[in-house]
């Protein structure tokens, strides 16, 4: 009873301990919202990914492509851990969008209605989901908001290139004075948000994203390249026009900021990997060269395990490559097969890297608050010594002392994490305006997407880190103050008495 | 039970010296001591005498180099730190010179430390208010039942010896060890504590064991010992024959 009476009496009277506590809490906050904000990363990092490539990819090592894909689909889906397989071309163009702006951006060619099977992609698109996603999230009628997020889902089943405006809105265009086809039969482009200006003011909030975009159209340049060729023909390049239909924000910088989404079937036509008649120098046969790809996106079934499913697609690759060896005009390199993690693991495993380390570096930093922690409590013994030689005169034990100091030294690990707890909860999960309101005071800008590759700064707290994190720092509390709980037990209850 | 006439507390042939760098000052050379239950024994002596260490000696809180020390037939050398801290609790009460109060606890609970040691979290609760009506008590017969939410930094010296009493009876003890009650107080002040003592082996047949310098303060006792290079004597006595160096060069 007199440990627990002493230990609260200690808490709330000695002031000087309020320092350990105040370390054990900056260190646990430290340590939480650095483990929080990495290991966000990380797994944003991980979601993002995954989200846009299926979860193994089949990679064409040129740019050229690959052959036989069409057979490829057809033999993996056959395979028990295979659920879809979907085509992908992926190269490189220059962009003029409405003659305000000209990037050079990396296209890929996708077959929108089927992407949904293989990844998120269509959950990234704003007015075919996200448009009625936040407008549910406004709503307070929740039959509404159910009616929003069907809506929602709908779009993001059925994805789709069409163009947003009716015909006539783009036939009235006076920016296409020398094109002669019809505009409103131009195909639809989807385009990274950040390559639309879109983004995010200092509050949060998303600016940039007005009607007018959807009216402008977009000039794709892209150049042909084909298999076998050690040149690139410049006079193979392919002008095509589209219409903006929609914005993609995958959260993903890189992608954002460099990406353009347009038809399978049109990147495939503009960049000659259809089929083709070509006629065999050597033998002067004409032989049909068959119709190419650069990626095939595949999705593993539920539960099923990924480096069994990999060895599946690995397998259906090597023999439709094999079954087709010499029929082609060229050679075409075996693609290749990767995990979506392996396919990032350059990203992931530097990520997890930095992560360990910053974790060891703010693990080291907290040793200090173990050290204070020590320093105080052997003060507060050594002031203390009198106290100690009264209560043993009393009767208390040896260990009954010890347990004073061990349990004064548990009680400020659990306070001082706890608080440390809630602090990193208020920081974590308010970080984006923190960082917005820092900008605003000071125009520094430490967060920075080009830099991070998301646009926003992870805000979730890990259980499984709190877990392991509070214990930590309570344990750290006990080990400082079990030295100077030993010399307390320890203490002579005479030699204590005549303290001065 | 013990029976009146039983000594309750015998020291035999105690001896104890302490280190001063090289040096060695043996404090206690022979002591023998008997107490009986219900007895007030003073013993008197110069300061450094020795006389606090041997009050230290028999209640437990320091050990003797050599002899015994007996309570209640056991010997306290035979304990285990636990058992010692044990009768330290629950058979002894000690009041001493500098009252040795608890800054952080008010009065109530400085009385109260005895029981709180000796319990349980559990144990305390259950008997809480049982405890609390002794302490009242105790406090409000040593005159400071409006003083009892008060911090002891607040009392003065006399206050803060009686609530030190009041501590040292909280468990009832069976033999009071008093060191010096007075050494810190006014005369006036000082002969209130001796005559909150003296009632306490008068009304109560408390035994105590009390050391002081002060003659006058020892007379009150049943007995009174003289602590006179490291042995005791009853006054008046002759010095021991055997020859008495206060330093023993080893």
């Amino acid at each position: 009873m007199y440990k627990l009476h002493l230990i609260l009496k200690y808490l709330r009277r000695r002031y000087i301990a309020w320092w350990s506590l105040l370390a054990v809490s900056l260190c646990t906050t430290m340590v939480l919202v650095v483990i929080s904000v990495m290991g966000g990363w990380l797994n944003m990092f991980e979601h993002s990914f995954q989200g846009l490539t299926g979860d193994i990819v089949v990679e064409s090592v040129t740019l050229s492509g690959f052959p036989y894909y069409q057979e490829m689909i057809d033999k993996m889906r056959q395979q028990p851990g295979i659920e879809a397989a979907v085509p992908s071309i992926y190269t490189f163009g220059i962009i003029n969008i409405g003659n305000l702006k000209t990037a050079g951006v990396q296209v890929l060619g996708i077959p929108i209605e089927q992407i949904g099977k293989v990844n998120r992609f269509p959950q990234s698109l704003y007015r075919q989901y996200n448009q009625y996603v936040e407008q549910a999230k406004e709503t307070k009628d929740p039959q509404e908001r159910q009616k929003l997020m069907e809506e929602a889902a709908e779009h993001a089943a059925h994805p789709s290139f069409k163009l947003p405006l009716p015909a006539d809105d783009y036939r009235k265009n006076s920016d296409l004075g020398k094109v002669r086809t019809d505009p409103s039969t131009f195909p639809g482009m989807i385009a990274g948000s950040a390559i639309l200006e879109i983004r995010r003011d200092s509050t949060g909030r998303t600016v940039g994203r007005d009607p007018y975009k959807y009216k402008i159209p977009v000039k794709l340049t892209t150049i042909a390249i084909h298999p076998g060729e050690i040149g690139v023909n410049l006079s193979e390049k392919s002008e095509a026009v589209y219409w903006i239909v929609d914005d993609s924000h995958t959260g993903l910088w890189q992608y954002d900021n460099n990406f353009v989404y347009v038809p399978f079937d049109e990147l495939q036509k503009d960049l000659q990997m259809t089929a083709a008649p070509v006629r065999n120098i050597e033998t002067g046969q004409d032989i049909e060269e068959p119709a190419r790809t650069s990626e095939l996106h595949v999705r593993v079934r539920e539960g099923y395990d990924l480096q069994q499913a990999k060895q599946q697609v690995q397998d259906v690759v090597t023999s439709v490559m094999q079954e087709h060896l010499g029929q082609s005009s060229v050679f075409y390199p075996p693609p290749e097969v990767q995990t979506w993690r392996e396919k990032q693991r350059v990203w992931i495993d530097a990520i997890q890297n930095e992560k360990l380390l910053t974790v060891i570096l703010f693990g080291i930093i907290s040793l200090v608050a173990i050290f204070l922690v020590f320093c105080i409590f052997y003060m507060i013994v050594i002031e203390k010594t009198r106290d100690i030689g009264i209560i043993k005169s009393v009767g208390a034990t040896s260990s009954g002392v010890a347990g004073i100091f061990l349990g004064y030294g548990l009680a400020i690990g659990l306070v001082g994490s706890l608080l440390g707890l809630l602090t990193s909860y208020l920081i974590v999960h308010n970080i984006n305006e923190l960082h917005a309101l820092l900008g605003e005071l000071f125009h520094v800008q430490i967060w920075n997407p080009e830099v991070y590759l998301f646009d926003k700064i992870p805000n979730t707290m890990s259980w499984r880190d709190i877990a392991v994190i509070v214990p930590i720092a309570i344990i750290s509390s006990v080990l400082g103050a079990l030295l100077p709980a030993l010399r307390a037990a320890r203490m002579h209850p005479v030699d204590s008495l005549r303290w001065e | 039970m013990i029976e009146k006439d039983h000594p309750i507390l015998r020291a035999k042939a105690v001896k104890k010296a302490f280190r001063m760098g090289q040096e060695t000052s043996v404090v206690l050379k022979h002591v023998d001591l008997s107490v009986r239950s219900g007895e007030f024994v003073a013993i008197e002596g110069r300061s450094g005498s020795g006389k606090s260490t041997l009050l230290h000696i028999l209640g437990a809180l320091d050990a003797a180099d050599s002899g015994t020390i007996e309570y209640n037939g056991q010997d306290l050398a035979r304990l285990s730190s636990r058992q010692r801290s044990e009768i330290r609790n629950t058979q002894f009460g000690f009041v001493f010179q500098f009252y040795h109060l608890l800054p952080e606890l008010n009065v109530m609970e400085n009385t109260m430390l005895a029981p709180m040691i000796e319990y349980s979290w559990l144990g305390f609760r259950r008997r809480t208010s049982e405890l609390k009506r002794r302490a009242a008590e105790l406090l409000t017969e040593l005159g400071l039942g409006h003083r009892m939410r008060h911090k002891v930094t607040v009392l003065s010296g006399g206050e803060r010896q009686r609530v030190a009493i009041a501590r040292a009876l909280m468990n009832s003890p069976r033999v009071l060890f008093a060191d010096e009650p007075t050494g810190n107080l006014d005369a006036e002040t000082g002969r209130q504590i001796m005559g909150v003592l003296e009632k306490l082996h008068r009304q109560q047949g408390q035994t105590i064991v009390l050391v002081t310098h002060d003659r006058s303060l020892a007379r009150q006792a049943d007995r009174v010992l003289v602590l006179k290079d490291g042995r005791l004597e009853r006054p008046g006595e002759s010095p021991s024959a055997e020859p008495a160096p206060t330093l023993d060069y080893r």
